[in-house]
């Protein structure tokens, strides 16, 4: 909303088609601290991410308090994702050993797809995942646990059997295991967070410039004249389509995140294959 | 004549979204095609198609963070 209303004021149509910030960072960016704590100024951000983990909490508290046998809606709902992420994605992907962390990946799954889904909140509009520590740190935090549960299963020959392939010959040996080494052990957990980040800032940036343009050129349709306005209302029609977009891409980027990091997990577990 | 202007940075990531369209659409090309010959696979090819489109497109989002650096 504040930055809506930011790039709102700043707007001239009769110059620009569309309105677009100066400077892309504005619409992420949150300076002014709402208030403070033992003098750390509190801004939007950290709000909105204390907002995610309640909401997460009470989601899971909510739709699971009573375990009816003859469950209700919410609770029907809580139970089918839930379900879905231990057998799909945890014993799914990974095998029967996949149970221990599926605490985990529930946590990821419910904490991304909470926060994704604040980009499209009215009177949020801001998906904290499109801040780059959100992401990055997830992406850390499942990048230490496949290492160490590959450590913990194999001991150190854990390193070895990763980097090498079975039935890579001598001669390869040194080219394979550079390869192997920069993609596991950086582009894994860079793509990981990437993947995340980019998607939500994309959405955000697009959302931002066609709503707001199509709302001033709604506003000022006495300066810019009907036809321009009209086009700019054509704007708003692309936006609220891409916002129906938005949708699916907030469910699947919080899917992929916990596939991604279910797949590492069962490789570190069984790396022959 | 006029002189081009812009952000050599836009024809960066427009270059690095090439390969990964191509590679997605080949891939859920694909997966549509296998979900066709057996339905009761669809589960399990839908899990591979995501996988395979979540790393084809890091190509594309690593020229998007790209965009924003340069």
């Amino acid at each position: 909303m504040e930055q809506l209303i930011l790039a709102a004021e700043e707007c001239d149509l009769v110059e620009n088609s569309v309105c677009a910030p100066a400077n892309v960072t504005e619409l992420f960016e949150f300076r002014t601290p709402i208030f403070e704590i033992l003098g750390f100024p509190v801004t939007r951000a950290v709000v909105v991410i204390f907002i995610v983990a309640a909401v997460v909490v009470a989601l899971l508290f909510f739709g699971l308090r009573k375990k009816a046998v003859q469950p209700g809606k919410f609770q029907a709902a809580m139970e089918g994702l839930i379900g879905f992420i231990r057998d799909e994605v945890a014993v799914g992907i990974i095998g029967p050993d996949g149970i221990r962390y599926f605490p985990y990946l529930l946590s990821l799954f419910l904490f991304i797809l909470v926060a994704n889904s604040f980009e499209i909140m009215p009177f949020i509009n801001f998906p904290i995942t499109s801040r780059m520590a959100i992401p990055l740190f997830l992406a850390l935090l499942t990048y230490v646990i496949f290492i160490a549960a590959g450590l913990r299963r194999q001991g150190f020959r854990y390193i070895g059997d990763i980097l090498w392939p079975p039935g890579v010959p001598v001669g390869l040996k040194p080219l394979v295991g550079i390869i192997e080494f920069f993609s596991i052990f950086f582009v894994r957990p860079f793509s990981l967070a990437v993947r995340l980040f980019a998607n939500l800032v994309a959405g955000h940036v697009m959302l931002s410039i066609l709503l707001v343009t199509g709302l001033v050129s709604f506003l000022s349709i006495g300066d810019i004249g009907l036809l321009k306005s009209a086009f700019g209302i054509a704007w708003w029609l692309l936006g609220m389509g891409i916002y129906m977009f938005e949708v699916i891409v907030i469910l699947l980027q919080a899917y992929i995140f916990t596939l991604l990091s279910a797949v590492y997990i069962e490789t570190s577990l069984h790396p022959q294959h | 004549m006029e002189a081009i202007s812009g952000s050599l940075a836009l024809i960066g990531y427009g270059l690095a979204a090439i390969g990964p369209g191509i590679g997605i659409g080949i891939i859920a090309g694909n997966a549509v095609q296998a979900m066709a010959r057996q339905p009761e696979a669809a589960g399990m090819v839908r899990t591979t198609m995501f996988l395979g489109i979540a790393f084809t497109e890091a190509l594309a989002l690593i020229g998007f963070v790209l965009f924003f650096l340069a």
